[in-house]
């Protein structure tokens, strides 16, 4: 796992010792940055920063359960995400789920609201750890492709991957056969795949890993 | 007729993390379409029930983006032809909004006025610093 950086590890320490600096300072930082995120889906400056301010908040309130192995920037990204969804939902721009199938589906609550907390607690630590396994074998599977120099395959597997389209999307867009991109697709799953079982994880909890098996 | 959506497209959906035309496709098909509520909630459940998905976690520690500093030096156009027609790639194609907002970021610093900057930062800090105390 990417861990925080040791600058960001001061930063956060003198944060929760109440430094006033050095919240300036992270908001000076990231604040650009966030507002351009959640800008670029509202369309709306005042809103924006309405939903930046709350993602500051949201922060400090959450900072005594900050995990220090992640990155500082990608955890204010994913409370900023959290914040503009609750914004959306707000406004009734974005749809809000029934809190299980067979509800009415006309309530306007955060997806999340129905979960067993205990089934949540349970699952915590084991997840942390299926999680910080498949970050390191993805990162080792990114790091190869990197240094060979092969970012069509990395785009490949970006667009299969973090962007969820079908191997016959993802052919047309990069001009390849269907056929080299299942390839692709196949040959990461495998090295995925042979990194879990080393570390012996179930892999039951991984559907994709299953898919090619 | 719109392409149907794929479960990891909806995934992606349900962590704000799809670029923003593809968030409107997706919230347009939620209202027309009931039974795809029934498939978020199904992702939501496996979720719960402690199921991982690649696309979820390699979103979520962003393990392809581009550093700061190599989106500045693709501002600068001192990358190689190939990082640079990576970083091209993830932002007009993977449509990476986090990489997006940062590049919009960066090239902000040169033009937003400094005046306009510091009074949105104080805005911030005042409304926040009193929360700070009690960390």
């Amino acid at each position: 796992m990417v861990p925080l950086a040791p600058s960001d590890q001061l930063l956060v320490n003198r944060i929760r010792s109440g430094e006033s600096e050095a919240w300036n300072e992270l908001i000076s930082r990231f604040e650009g940055r966030l507002l351009a995120f959640v800008e670029g889906r509202l369309g709306r400056r005042s809103a924006g920063e309405d939903v930046v301010q709350e993602t500051f908040l949201g922060f400090l309130n959450s900072l005594p359960n900050f995990e220090d192995s992640r990155p500082l920037e990608s955890y204010l990204f994913s409370i900023a995400a959290h914040k503009l969804t609750d914004h959306l939902r707000r406004e009734g721009r974005r749809p809000t789920l029934p809190l299980a199938v067979g509800s009415d589906g006309n309530e306007w609550e955060p997806p999340d609201r129905g979960r067993a907390v205990s089934s949540i607690m349970r699952s915590g630590e084991r997840k942390g750890l299926e999680e910080e396994a498949i970050v390191e074998a993805l990162n080792e599977q990114i790091d190869r492709l990197r240094g060979r120099g092969e970012w069509q395959k990395l785009g490949c597997l970006e667009l299969l991957f973090v962007r969820g389209w079908p191997n016959r999307d993802v052919a047309i867009q990069l001009k390849m056969s269907e056929q080299t991109v299942a390839n692709f697709k196949f040959e990461f799953l495998a090295r995925v795949r042979t990194l879990v079982r080393k570390q012996g994880l179930s892999e039951d909890v991984f559907p994709e890993l299953q898919e090619n098996d | 007729m719109a392409k149907p959506l794929t479960q990891s497209e909806l995934e992606a959906y349900l962590d704000e993390a799809l670029p923003v035309d593809a968030m409107a496709r997706v919230e347009k098909a939620l209202r027309d379409d009931p039974k795809l509520a029934k498939q978020l909630i199904a992702i939501n459940g496996r979720r719960d029930a402690g199921v991982h998905s690649l696309g979820e976690i390699w979103r979520r520690h962003r393990l392809s983006c581009p550093s700061r500093d190599q989106l500045g030096s693709f501002l600068l156009n001192v990358l190689s032809d190939d990082v640079a027609g990576f970083i091209q790639f993830h932002l007009e194609i993977s449509g990476c909004r986090t990489c997006a907002a940062n590049l919009h970021d960066l090239k902000s610093q040169q033009s937003d006025e400094p005046a306009v900057v510091d009074n949105r930062r104080k805005k911030y800090f005042q409304s926040s610093a009193g929360h700070l105390r009690r960390r």
